[in-house]
């Protein structure tokens, strides 16, 4: 496989992460435009982890991943009160708040006599731990992919089990979760904590492979594209969002020939997809259907 | 199991370090064509060039790293020792992230942030002539 290839299937894998963690809010009835943030969060804090307080790539993801879900519960704590478009807008102007703060950080030192760490919009340079330990671009494409199919295997896991069936009625008819028993607020508030720790690990995973980030690399055009990566897959299985970023990635990959206007084109495809299934390619409806062919076919 | 997490977690502290960062300066010039230019890389490392490294070349928009983005081309070496050379063809004007990936005797990655506009490119935050 050459270079650009795994550069292309490395940047689906990493945008996956972010896409399943709008996907799971999308989940729970909230329209977050935010996301980017937290994969900014993310991206920040395994940075500051390996380059410089010389952590291992494994334990700055932890601690990336434990910061994406604190600031997206702290975000959360009151913007989860709000419905429908004054929740998108709301988690729009957090999202842009903490890319201001990241544009505020400066904290450098000297590494290897070079000024590695956050210096305001001038960006964070020397993310290197993957070139420093000689990981190779095919390796961390297995690694990306393997950590992606954890995170799918346990959500289509828990879509099938009783709290992935209570996720979606919150998402579909809040008032009668509630009268049923069921803590709408306290379930928001998990759900919303584990799609930052999600967008966290994927910008954990897109800072080391660039080994350069800056606060504009989170900024509204990331969050847009993150919400139509699951609006564009689906919303009927976990699967969806991945499709949607294999679509998007894919689309604007293979729409090079019409160089600085692909990005029209893409936004009309995604416009009419959007018309025809509202819910997205692999919405309930085709999962369902899927799924009555494939359990025909097992004998 | 508590083994295995702890050999994750810390197997890239065996591992050795490189030293020296490699460094690059890029000056571009246009081509001709509408946002296509010709680049000069200077490679260095401990301030002496870098030889016998393969440079490839790709192109982020930072606002959008990969919506705008440009399909990596292999740079040529240049006449002097760590010069390399190599033409790009970016989607506008504007603020664009080189990516200069860096193999063979040195594996790495360099990002440099350059302003393109008619002329050429210059650092990032300069002012560039645009129609």
């Amino acid at each position: 496989m050459d270079e650009y290839t795994i550069g292309v299937l490395t940047n689906i894998g990493l945008f996956s992460f972010i896409a399943l963690s709008a996907y799971l809010l999308l989940l729970a009835g909230e329209l977050s435009f935010g996301q980017q943030a937290f994969f900014g969060i993310g991206a920040y804090v395994g940075g500051i982890g390996t380059a410089l307080l010389g952590w291992p790539l494994p334990l700055a993801a932890l601690a990336a991943m434990a910061a994406g879900a604190a600031a997206q519960t702290l975000v959360g704590l009151p913007t989860l009160r709000l419905r429908g478009l004054y929740f998108a807008m709301a988690t729009l102007a957090a999202a842009e708040m903490i890319r201001i703060v990241l544009e505020l950080i400066h904290f450098q030192r000297v590494v290897d006599g070079a000024l590695v760490g956050p210096d305001g919009t001038q960006g964070f340079r020397g993310i290197r731990w993957i070139f420093e330990h000689g990981i190779e671009p095919a390796a961390f494409l297995a690694l990306v992919w393997s950590l992606l199919a954890c995170v799918v295997l346990l959500l289509a896991w828990i879509e099938r089990s009783r709290l992935g069936a209570v996720v979606r009625m919150v998402g579909e008819d809040p008032e009668l979760a509630a009268v049923l028993g069921i803590d709408v607020g306290r379930l928001k508030l998990g759900v919303a904590a584990v799609a930052g720790a999600l967008a966290a690990l994927g910008g954990v995973l897109f800072a080391h492979v660039n080994t350069y980030v800056e606060p504009r690399n989170f900024d509204i055009m990331l969050g847009v594209h993150s919400l139509a990566y699951a609006l564009i897959g689906g919303l009927g299985t976990v699967f969806g969002p991945l499709l949607g970023v294999a679509l998007d990635i894919g689309a604007l990959e293979s729409t090079r020939l019409f160089h600085g206007y692909r990005m029209i084109v893409f936004g009309g495809v995604v416009a009419l997809i959007l018309v025809w299934r509202p819910r997205g390619l692999l919405d309930e409806r085709a999962v369902d259907w899927l799924g009555r062919r494939l359990w025909r076919r097992t004998p | 199991m508590k083994r295995f997490i702890a050999f994750a977690l810390f197997a890239g502290l065996a591992l050795p370090a490189q030293a020296a960062h490699p460094e690059a300066k890029v000056d571009c010039k246009a081509a001709g064509d509408k946002y296509v230019y010709d680049c000069m890389i200077r490679l260095s490392q401990d301030g002496k060039p870098l030889t016998g490294v393969e440079v490839t070349v790709g192109a982020d928009m930072p606002t959008m790293p990969m919506a705008h983005s440009v399909k990596p081309a292999k740079a040529k070496p240049g006449k002097d020792p760590g010069m390399y050379h190599v033409r790009i063809e970016l989607e506008m004007h504007g603020e664009w992230a080189l990516k200069l990936q860096l193999s063979g005797a040195v594996r790495d990655l360099i990002v440099v942030k350059q302003q393109f506009g008619d002329e050429g490119s210059g650092h990032a935050g300069q002012k560039m002539q645009m129609k």
